[in-house]
């Protein structure tokens, strides 16, 4: 999963660019990163660093929309892996001065391999018994992170963590850092498109609409079970390993079980299951508490209506609401999903 | 396909910042307004609001008016730093707060960059110690309180072991590595040491451990609502040994939630509108009659603060960002030349502060001054 072999497995859709395999959500991905990359020019700081932080939670909730929206596994611990690869990043950048791009591939492997064994309860137990496994594992991670102060620096956190360079043009800045972020972004984002798109995100999908005729179709539910569920951590750890740079600071409670339920809600509101969702979500999650900002002392009650009322007008999310609304007009369906 | 599009438009809606460029000085107050901090920053808001209005009304500061703005930092790193970014790009001639020290250390590099001075009212020892020169305190650190608690431990309590009960978050912990080589020094044994959560509401356990290990007193060190939540548990659980506490355990606030449990509570206080200090009393009586409950020290700081802005400001003659923490750096302030800093301060060079503190006793509900402690280096 290091970055250069995530680029090959890129440049094979691009290599077999038949008209057929681009369709609207990739096009959206590209353009969008087109736009992101320029769209900080003139906003100060403030607002590319909201912009890079959204860019880092979509991630993280790409992830678990991997794990719920796809595979229909129901995950409380998408925050804890996000801190096992922070951690993991900054320790090893910091302490060990290994360079950022390993430390973002060993991220990724970590939580991939502790989402494989944490993966296997998921085998028998599904629903809200994943959840209890899920929430015990958070709060194990939780609990390392702020005690264990020899190796994480407890409730202290780990400070000055560097930003890494991308072939020698330093990237410290707020602008060049974001830069970096939309190209990560757009890479890991890519995958997925391409992932949902190949056989294993049929099977994905499979699984969540009816797990006994999938099994039925010879489809081996528990590799596929499993896959989900570590692709999606390790969605997590990437995110992390962005995040300890960016905040050039990390302590446990960003990574916290509250934290967790708020990448849920991100994927829920933003729509499960579409792959445009996670960016929606993450964009009312992270970016609309900051726009609400000028109304002052009311805000976080604003923005939780708003969360509520679009919960309660549309269960299937904001994509799903587009969705809708664009049916309608049209009266035919829209891209595929 | 045109679905993704219209999502994509959403999405590429970029990020409309208000730009001000006004005539005016302006603040920005970083602070926990809501989340884990918010009864500290709060306060802390509040004194800032108090001290700008009063600024204002006396014709500002260099025949300037003062503005300042409140971003809520959630007690979250990553937020107080996208808040103190905003700050900056907005043109801050000073940011204020927050009051937790990880959102503390998580931001202070944004001001550092800047060359912004940050005034926060954080009490862990650690963030003045990075050599970071635009940082500064508005009360002393752990580090310079923890000594004085184990001095009147041994001199006054003549206690020869005290069970330490500290809250696990950066605040309690750094307290409590701060009072263990200090009881050590001190001769006084540590006969149990109880850690607590934050946010945890019932002490039942933690009070039963206590007043088991038989100590001749108890440190608490707790934020501010779990420390009335102990002092509740503890009084149900008999324990009469002298509860012994720093700041937080003496605040108005907790007596306000702990009701009679919190007599007899015995310890240091940084600040205290209590304090036989004529300008104290007068803020405290100003702030409740304006807020309508009584100011804890975190009120304090606010209030100077911003007057620590003032008095640099108009000591250097001009609305210099850099000058004012180069002004600030080292400075004495005194309360007879700039009477809202309420007491005579002095600032050292890494940010940290020096004045005169005092021991307190709770008497009826209410915080009773004993004893004025003089400066650690007078």
């Amino acid at each position: 999963m290091s970055a250069p072999a995530t680029t090959n497995d890129l440049s094979r859709p691009r290599g077999r660019a038949l008209p057929g395999l681009i369709d609207g959500t990739l096009v959206t991905l590209l353009l969008g990163a087109a736009i992101l990359w320029f769209a900080p020019v003139g906003m100060g700081r403030y607002g590319t660093y909201v912009l890079s932080l959204w860019l880092v939670m979509s991630i993280a909730v790409m992830g678990l929309n991997l794990t719920l929206g796809y595979a229909g596994l129901k995950s409380l611990a998408q925050a804890a892996f996000m801190g096992l690869g922070a951690y993991t990043t900054a320790l090893l950048t910091t302490k060990l001065g290994v360079s950022w791009y390993a430390a973002f591939a060993l991220s990724g492997l970590l939580t991939f391999a502790v989402g494989i064994v944490l993966g296997f309860p998921a085998l028998r137990v599904k629903a809200h018994y994943l959840a209890f496994v899920t929430l015990a594992f958070s709060t194990l991670i939780w609990l390392i992170l702020r005690n264990e102060q020899w190796l994480t620096g407890g409730v202290f956190g780990i400070s000055n963590i560097n930003r890494p360079d991308f072939f020698g043009i330093k990237l410290f800045g707020a602008l060049e850092f974001h830069r970096f972020v939309v190209a990560v972004t757009l890479i890991l984002a890519v995958a997925q498109w391409w992932l949902i798109r190949s056989p294993w995100g049929r099977a994905f999908t499979a699984l969540r609409e009816n797990p006994i005729r999938a099994a039925s179709l010879g489809i081996d539910t528990r590799a596929y079970t499993l896959l989900a569920f570590a692709i999606g951590s390790a969605y997590a750890g990437f995110a992390g390993a962005l995040y300890a740079p960016l905040v050039e600071f990390i302590d446990p409670s960003p990574f916290s079980l509250s934290q967790s339920f708020f990448l849920l809600l991100m994927v829920v509101a933003g729509g499960a299951g579409y792959l445009l969702g996670p960016f929606v979500g993450a964009l009312l999650g992270v970016v609309l508490p900051e726009w609400l900002r000028f109304a002052g002392s009311l805000y976080l009650i604003i923005f939780a209506s708003i969360v509520l009322l679009l919960l309660i007008a549309c269960p299937q999310g904001v994509s799903g609401l587009l969705e809708r609304g664009w049916t309608k007009l049209t009266g035919r369906r829209g891209g595929t999903r | 396909m045109k679905s993704k599009l219209a999502i994509a438009a959403m999405l590429a809606a970029g990020l409309a910042l208000p730009a001000s460029a006004q005539d005016k000085i302006k603040l920005v107050d970083v602070i926990e307004l809501s989340g884990a901090g918010a009864t500290a920053g709060t306060n802390f808001k509040n004194g800032a609001d108090l001290a700008v209005a009063d600024i204002n009304a006396k014709g500002g500061i260099l025949g300037k008016q003062v503005e300042i703005v409140h971003y809520d930092s959630q007690t979250n790193p990553g937020n107080t730093r996208a808040a103190v970014q905003r700050g900056i790009d907005e043109g801050a001639y000073a940011i204020l707060g927050p009051v937790f020290s990880g959102p503390i250390a998580a931001s202070m590099q944004i001001s550092q960059r800047a060359e912004t001075a940050q005034i926060v009212a954080g009490e862990a020892a650690g963030f003045t110690k990075q050599g970071n020169p635009y940082i500064f305190r508005t009360s002393l650190s752990q580090a310079a309180a923890m000594p004085k608690i184990a001095k009147y431990l041994k001199d006054t309590v003549k206690a020869g072991s005290v069970a330490v009960v500290w809250v696990n978050n950066d605040f309690g912990k750094g307290g409590r590595d701060a009072i263990l080589p200090e009881l050590e020094k001190a001769g006084i044994k540590v006969a149990v040491d109880v850690a607590t959560e934050q946010g945890q509401a019932d002490f039942a356990a933690d009070a039963i451990k206590v007043k088991n290990s038989n100590a001749d007193a108890v440190f608490v060190y707790l934020n501010e609502e779990e420390s009335a939540r102990f002092l509740r548990a503890a009084k149900q659980q008999g324990i009469t040994k002298p509860m012994i506490g720093e700041t937080t355990l003496l605040g108005a606030k907790v007596l306000e939630l702990a009701g009679d449990a919190a007599n007899g509570v015995r310890g240091h206080v940084g600040l205290s509108t209590d304090a036989p200090i004529p300008a104290l009393q007068e803020f405290g009586k100003r702030y409740r009659e304006k807020y309508g409950f009584a100011s804890d020290h975190n009120g304090i700081k606010g209030y100077m603060a911003v007057h620590m802005v003032k008095w640099a400001t108009e000591k250097q003659k001009k609305i210099d960002r850099k000058g004012l923490a180069d002004t600030l750096r080292g400075a004495t302030i005194k309360a007879s030349e700039e009477p809202g800093i309420l007491m005579d301060t002095v600032i050292e060079q890494n940010g940290d502060l020096d004045r005169e503190s005092f021991l307190a006793e709770v008497i009826d509900g209410k915080q009773v001054i004993n004893t004025t402690l003089p400066r650690i280096k007078p």
